[in-house]
């Protein structure tokens, strides 16, 4: 009865959600078509499209024709090849994760790729194309399933995104780190950092390409096994479907499909989370994509048409000899950034569960003796940080320097290592107490002000103001710096809030933010400053060389201000931290004194910023760290952290000064570094 | 196993602390004072005093270095020991200078332990840099470079640093040749009726299977010294206000039409040869004309493009032997 009664209704929707899908599919043929016409017209040679097209009809001079032939087309092709094979993986992944937020870039596949790759061209091999490849496949196979393995395949969102995050960070600083200890030519770093999808003539596409068929074709025919894990694990079982094989499989062919865009064109961030995320919103219109088999293609040509768009746009709006500059990723970053904080505020937050972690309850005791160790190790942090350096001092020195009784060489190496000793600590302490504090007041594990863009407003900021007033003063380069980050966090909160700051969008939104404004601190920097990789290093990765005592006035004053609030209102955070109800029972304003930490938490981080440049990690380490050392009250978890942090940032900053020395790492790689293990580590802990 | 951790740090500290007492330098003592003080302006607008010519030097920059070496002065510390080395054989370092790390970010560390009586940076380190480095020695800053006038703005930077060093009658000398080397250059082009010849220099390097191509406009030092020698500079591209440097890439080279074309690489480079290497199969490449023509001149790899008067001279006998063939 009910069947032949829905029947009807279903059939005409059926065929209008065909033909409509149809439609959709031939308008975004049509789309990346014309875009790829449009790309093949620009370029710095004088062949514009009446040359392109006398070219094509055989007509032209052999020159135009070379140019087409060699440059252009190839350019165009790897530029939809490369956008279609992340657009793929993406998609394949979030399929198989259920999750949103995966993509090559947040199971940090590209990240592991790029890293192997950098090895390979640190020790000085040079490979062929294909072989290169392979090497950049098995990075990229090992680094996801690093990821997938230590967040248990298919439970935990956020534990993937974390542990995908904490990894891509910490393997994009060592790829950094490799390139500066092996330097080859400093301004390279850049180019191959964001990726761009010149070629000079077709043989790597036509490398390459044979893998994307691969990996295509085996998510094809994978495709209906990949349609049963969206029904849930335990659904896809009943149908017979091996949820486990179904998933290695396809991780291995998404792995294999970025590896390929890798290697033809480095790391074009975000195609692989963006293309996903603008067909998903189709598939709610149209059955048609619903399907693995319809949407997969469809999310090919989405990731073609927003690298190749972005390109087009990239030489429409810049002079075509500047554009050679700029790489196609920084624009595929912008870009994408800005679908995905529109697409993140529109889709409906569905896997919003917070995971609390499962901690232990720490007595007084291991408080007071972790407090203890803490303050012990941090002292001899900086010790080691004052007396070890390019030119090793000894105490005796400090104590002459102190008294004003130090000679030359002493008094000069002690006069500009102290202030950079102190921007570390004071750095490391206000990120860590502004992580801790957002994540308390958003509940959300992975807020941390790098992740949520709002250090990355700051340097922004910084840098304009670094950029147009070359001279400013250390105050005003914090306030540009906070001005900056006000701004980020505005938008990044401001759209998070509608909901009341579900995780994923705050998370997203934030990626997002913190995407694009890097990309526009390369942009600025590649464009006034092309040569300058000293500039790029600090605003980019946080360095504190040149600091100066005055540059970290404002950071220790806004750093006492907030240990002193948050200290105060640590009844307040605990509250907060625990909740939506409890704090209202209570009768307890939320809004205001979320706002008023948020605030704090900005300032924080835009004095750090404006110190040291954008040191990431530690505003995420260093709470997580305190959490479990000390349980969740704030009156342990804030000093815990903020020693944790200034302990973290001086050593990254310790190590970067002297294991290359004369020459220098940023402390921004350098936490990275000793942050990835440690927090995968604390991943893996508390799993059990 | 946290407990472990946490104890072999503090005791780690704890040994750290204790056996780092001492000095490495004993407390100071007032230094006397000697007479013949030169006062210099810098090209920041700093009043520059020293107790007399400078002897022990610290150089940031590869042009202040071959500078120095040029008028006679050792110096005591050079940015990049190896890549001088590697891209400066044209003025050869005379001795072994201690490395103070990167050329963008040298160590203020070194800088100090060499007690330096004068220092050379130039505008390309940063402002807060050149203000520490002023603590430990009188700083002489100069222009890196000039793109409104090149060649001015390297033997202004020659007569300052000649200048500090005492060395002002050398540098004469060093201008002299420099002069005598350009007029002889332009006669011998002129002579093979290569005058007003269409010139383009570049380097390249290959980033990533990229290759980005850096053209040195009529801004940069070669092209000063280029046009001097009486040669049109081919480029059309805007080039930086300090260096005089282009960005393009291969299909921009089509925008030079029938030139002659120089380029300066490096063997210990590998990224630094794109033409002989990425390029040779790129399909752009072999058909401009100039390759075709086999206009292309690769020059002796170590002529600083950057460098000084010296350098110049070396680069003058390479474009005039490259172009009278």
């Amino acid at each position: 009865m009910a069947v032949t009664a829905t029947t009807p209704a279903i059939t005409p929707s059926a065929v209008t959600s065909r033909t409509g899908a149809a439609a959709v599919a031939a308008a975004l043929v049509l789309l990346v078509a014309g875009l790829a016409a449009v790309d093949i017209t620009q370029g710095t040679a004088a062949v514009g499209g009446p040359e392109v097209w006398k070219a094509l009809t055989g007509r032209s001079d052999p020159a135009d024709s070379s140019v087409l032939i060699a440059s252009r087309l190839p350019r165009m092709t790897a530029g939809l090849l490369v956008g279609a094979l992340l657009g793929m993986a993406g998609f394949a992944l979030q399929a198989v994760s259920r999750n949103v937020l995966a993509s090559p870039d947040t199971l940090a596949v590209n990240a592991g790729s790029y890293f192997a790759l950098g090895l390979v061209a640190a020790t000085g091999l040079s490979l062929p194309l294909l072989a290169s490849s392979g090497v950049a496949f098995a990075g990229g196979l090992v680094a996801a399933a690093v990821v997938l393995g230590l967040s248990g395949l298919g439970t935990g969102t956020v534990r993937l995104v974390l542990a995908g995050s904490a990894l891509t960070l910490g393997l994009t600083a060592m790829t950094e780190g490799l390139l500066l200890l092996f330097p080859r030519d400093t301004e390279g770093i850049f180019q191959w950092n964001q990726g761009s999808i010149a070629q000079h003539g077709f043989d790597g596409v036509l490398q390459v390409a044979p893998i994307g068929v691969v990996g295509l074709v085996g998510l094809l025919l994978l495709a209906r096994r990949v349609d049963a894990l969206a029904l849930g694990d335990d659904a896809a079982r009943g149908l017979g479907v091996p949820v486990r094989s179904t998933r290695v499989i396809a991780v291995v062919l998404a792995a294999l499909l970025s590896t390929a865009a890798v290697t033809l064109a480095g790391p074009i961030g975000f195609v692989g989370l963006c293309a996903p995320a603008l067909v998903r919103p189709l598939a709610r219109r149209f059955r048609a994509f619903t399907r693995t088999r319809g949407s997969l293609p469809v999310a090919g040509l989405t990731g073609a048409a927003l690298v190749i768009g972005s390109d087009v746009l990239l030489r429409a709006l810049v002079p075509s000899d500047v554009a050679v500059a700029v790489p196609t990723g920084v624009v595929t970053s912008l870009v994408g950034a800005v679908f995905l904080i529109v697409m993140a505020v529109r889709v409906r937050d569905t896997a919003g569960a917070t995971e609390s972690d499962r901690l232990r309850i720490r007595t007084r005791t291991v408080f007071l003796t972790t407090t203890a160790v803490l303050v012990a190790v941090l002292v001899g942090v900086i010790v080691a940080a004052v007396l070890v350096g390019d030119s090793k001092l000894l105490l005796g020195d400090v104590v002459n320097w102190a008294q004003g009784r130090a000679g030359r060489t002493v008094t000069f190496v002690l006069d500009t290592r102290v202030p950079r000793v102190l921007a570390a600590l004071l750095a490391g302490a206000a990120l860590a107490l502004a992580g801790t504090l957002v994540q308390s007041v958003t509940r959300n594990p992975l807020a941390e002000p790098g992740i949520l863009g709002v250090s990355g407003g700051a340097a922004l900021g910084a840098v304009l103001l670094v950029t147009t007033v070359p001279l400013a003063g250390s105050w005003s380069v914090a306030g540009a710096a906070f001005a900056g980050a006000a701004l980020s966090s505005v938008i990044v909160f401001g759209l998070a809030a509608r909901g009341g700051f579900q995780q994923n969008r705050l998370v997203l939104v934030g990626f997002g933010v913190a995407t694009a404004s890097a990309a526009l601190v390369s942009l600025l920097i590649i464009l006034t400053d092309p040569f300058n990789a000293t500039k790029a290093l600090t605003w980019l990765s946080g360095s504190t060389y040149g600091r100066d005592l005055t540059d970290v006035v404002p950071l220790a004053a806004v750093l006492a201000a907030g240990v002193v609030v948050a200290v105060m209102r640590r009844t307040e955070l605990d509250l907060v931290s625990l909740d939506e109800d409890t704090p209202r029972l209570l009768g307890l304003s939320l809004g205001r004194g979320r706002l008023g930490f948020l605030t704090l938490s900005v300032l924080l981080s835009a004095t750090a910023v404006a110190a040291a440049g954008t040191i990431g990690f530690v505003g995420l380490v260093a709470p997580h760290a305190a959490r479990a050392l000390v349980g969740r009250q704030h009156a342990r978890v804030v000093p815990v952290a903020v020693l944790l942090g200034a302990i973290l940032v001086c050593t990254a900053d310790l190590v970067g000064r002297t294991v290359i020395a004369p020459a220098q790492l940023g402390a921004g790689l350098m936490t990275a570094v000793i942050g990835t293990p440690y927090f995968l580590y604390l991943l893996i802990r508390s799993r059990r | 196993m946290r407990r472990l951790l946490l104890t072999a740090a503090a005791a780690t500290t704890a040994v750290l602390t204790l056996t780092a007492c001492g000095t490495t330098e004993p407390a100071k003592d007032d230094t006397k004072k000697t007479a013949e003080r030169i006062t210099l302006t810098d090209d920041t607008g700093m009043k520059v005093e020293l107790d007399g010519p400078a002897k022990n030097v610290v150089g940031t920059e590869w042009n202040v270095v071959e500078s120095l070496i040029s008028l006679g002065v050792a110096p005591v510390g050079v940015s990049d020991v190896k890549g001088y080395k590697t891209w400066n054989t044209a003025v050869p370092l005379k001795n072994e200078p201690k490395d103070i790390g990167t050329r963008g970010e040298p160590s203020m560390d070194t800088v100090a332990s060499l007690k330096p009586d004068l220092i050379l940076a130039t505008t390309d380190l940063p402002p807060a840099a050149i203000e520490q480095l002023r603590k430990v020695a009188p700083v002489l800053t100069v222009r890196a470079a000039a793109a409104s006038d090149p060649i001015g703005q390297m033997t202004k930077n020659l007569d300052l640093i000649a200048q500090a060093t005492g060395t002002t009658e050398k540098a004469g000398t060093l201008k002299q040749q420099f002069q005598t080397k350009l007029d002889e250059g332009k006669k011998a082009l002129a002579d093979a009726g290569r005058s007003g010849a269409q010139f383009a220099f570049a380097d390249g390097y290959v980033v990533s299977n990229q290759v980005s191509i850096r053209p040195y406009t009529s801004g940069s030092l070669i092209g000063g010294v280029n046009e001097k020698l009486g040669l049109k500079n081919a480029w059309t591209v805007q080039g930086d206000e300090a260096y005089g440097l282009g960005t393009t890439d291969v299909e921009g080279l089509t925008k030079l039409g029938d030139v002659e074309f120089a380029y300066i690489a490096n063997d210990g480079d590998k990224d630094s040869t794109p033409f002989t290497g990425a390029l040779a199969q790129d399909k752009v490449w072999t058909s401009l004309p100039f390759v075709q023509k086999g206009n292309v001149h690769r020059l002796p790899d170590g002529i600083w493009m950057f460098g000084g008067p010296e350098s110049m001279n070396k680069y003058i006998d390479a474009v005039v032997a490259a172009l009278k063939k």
